[in-house]
């Protein structure tokens, strides 16, 4: 109780000392307001922009392998040449796929196309057009808002269905459930089943917000899914228990064997996977990270220096009262605890005010650029713990000083 | 301002400085980097308090004050546990820190017992 008295005494002090100098305080607290706004800002960013960079590639489908023709990434000396011959990844592949592998839980074809699609006299152009074969609500997750999903049957009979991205929807039908309403799709009329509920935009284009999905049994009726401009993949999702590893290299032997591929000889398909992606990602976003923290960290340094140096004046100008204090009784850390608190709160004032400002541009900036920037508690939290470790190490030596000072000279100093 | 009243010996001097720049630029660049940051998010708290804990004792051990080296010796047993726990030894760094100890241990006497 005594402690947490004197603790209190030492509070009250600091703040006392703080409130004396407006001006000077509000000055010194600007280095690290600017410090820790430019080290959270930057994280900041780098956490939301990765934070979405991740979201897009989950869309894409976890634990989900792409058979393509492409691989998705490249060494410096890619026989590129080799990939163009490659076949294309066909509908009846996998079917085939899914018969021959034990490993596999779905396997469906997916190719897109370009197209305009109309509503009476509203239209969408260049509406992303999905054609896809059985499976693929269970490669892929979504939710409906209308209507239902396509069944096995209707996809495999190749019917004119199609399900409606939410931004479809809203585009040609305002808020209204347009389940049983024909859209117009190379000059067909194609039947509403569902609509997809809202998915967010995706750095990858591949929101299912402004897509039609069609059966691809409907699609190639008008348009040949095998050729390079639809990109055709099959997605195919292992079995639950059964590792990514283990599922690839089933596929590998199976798609050899599809494939007809003599052993020794190269793939002519490449099998790809999101983690690849997330990996490289990773590898930027810390290169990124890094810059960072070492714009970052210059600024903490300068606004530490700042704060330092006007402890060194505040011990200056409070001698003569730290004389007297010490000579009334107090003892040497109830002196260092008084600096120490008036440095530490300084610089968690200045911390706060620089989230408060990182807090305002993010909600500036997700209000006027369509991406949301947060401000997580980890980063807050971080730039409490760097206010209050800079707080330490720039108040400790002038606290220390002050703590150290004979009595008698500092009641002499007269200051 | 009557700070010192040991005179403190040449090589404690330089290892101190060299150990100042050390946190300045290895600690506080830790505590930034996106690694610590994805140990967790009190991580980063801990590790703060641990570099501050370790600046004073180095403040302390100039001032030739025994509570320097003692609260030396517990930063350098909780950065210890530290890396043992996450698996994250450095053999460079806890040479470094051995050094300092084995120093500081010899200049220990000399010491002043005050705060």
């Amino acid at each position: 109780m005594f402690f947490i008295g004197l603790f209190r005494e030492s509070l009250l002090f600091a703040m006392h000392a703080l409130k004396v100098n407006r001006l000077r305080t509000l000055l010194s607290l600007l280095g690290i307001t600017i410090g820790i706004f430019s080290i959270i800002a930057v994280f900041t960013a780098f956490d939301s922009l990765e934070r979405k960079v991740r979201g897009s590639f989950e869309a894409l489908g976890e634990n989900v392998v792409f058979v393509q023709k492409w691989p998705w990434t490249f060494g410096p000396d890619y026989p590129w040449w080799k990939y163009m011959n490659r076949p294309l990844p066909k509908i009846k592949d996998a079917d085939e796929i899914l018969e021959r592998t034990s490993t596999t839980q779905a396997a469906v074809f997916n190719g897109y196309v370009r197209k305009t699609i109309s509503y009476k006299t509203s239209f969408v152009e260049n509406a992303q057009v999905l054609a896809t074969s059985k499976g693929y609500e269970e490669v892929k997750a979504f939710t409906i808002e209308y209507g239902r999903y396509m069944t096995d049957d209707e996809v495999q009979t190749g019917k004119a269905i199609c399900i409606i991205g939410h931004g479809i929807g809203e585009a040609l039908f305002g808020n209204q459930d347009p389940v049983g309403l024909e859209l117009k799709l190379y000059g067909q009329k194609v039947q509403i089943v569902g609509q997809f509920g809202r998915e967010g935009e995706s750095l990858f284009g591949n929101s299912l917000d402004n897509m039609v999905v069609v059966p691809a049994e409907f699609l190639q009726k008008y348009y040949d899914l095998e050729t390079d401009e639809v990109n055709p993949s099959i997605l195919v999702k292992g079995k639950t228990g059964v590792s990514l590893e283990q599922m690839k290299d089933d596929l590998m032997g199976n798609l050899r064997a599809i494939r007809k591929l003599p052993p020794g000889a190269d793939e002519d398909f490449a099998l790809n996977e999101v983690s690849v992606l997330t990996a490289q990602t990773t590898e930027i976003f810390n290169v990124f990270g890094t810059i960072g923290w070492i714009i970052g960290a210059f600024s903490i340094l300068v606004g530490g220096f700042g704060i330092s140096n006007i402890m060194f004046v505040s011990v200056k100008e409070r001698t003569n009262q730290i004389g007297i204090q010490k000579a009334l009784g107090a003892k040497n850390w109830f002196i260092l605890s008084q600096f120490l608190i008036e440095s530490v709160l300084l610089c968690i004032m200045g911390g706060l005010a620089g989230l408060g400002l990182v807090y305002l541009g993010t909600v500036i900036a997700s209000y006027y650029i369509d991406f949301e920037f947060v401000l997580t508690t980890s980063n807050v939290i971080l730039g409490l713990t760097i206010s209050t470790m800079i707080g330490i190490i720039s108040g400790f030596v002038p606290a220390y000083g002050a703590s150290q000072l004979d009595p008698v000279e500092a009641i002499r100093s007269g200051i | 301002m009557a700070y010192v009243t040991l005179k403190r010996p040449v090589l404690l001097t330089i290892l101190l400085v060299v150990s100042y720049i050390f946190i300045v630029l290895f600690s506080m660049g830790m505590l930034l980097s996106p690694e610590t940051k994805r140990m967790g998010d009190f991580f980063p708290a801990l590790f703060g308090l641990l570099v501050a804990a370790r600046f004073i004792a180095l403040t302390g051990v100039w001032y030739m004050k025994r509570w320097g080296v003692e609260l030396f010796l517990i930063t350098f047993g909780a950065t210890l546990a530290k890396a043992i726990l996450l698996d994250d030894f450095s053999m460079l760094s806890t040479a470094w820190h051995v050094i300092l100890i084995v120093v500081f241990m010899i200049y220990y006497r000399k010491m002043d017992r005050n705060l």
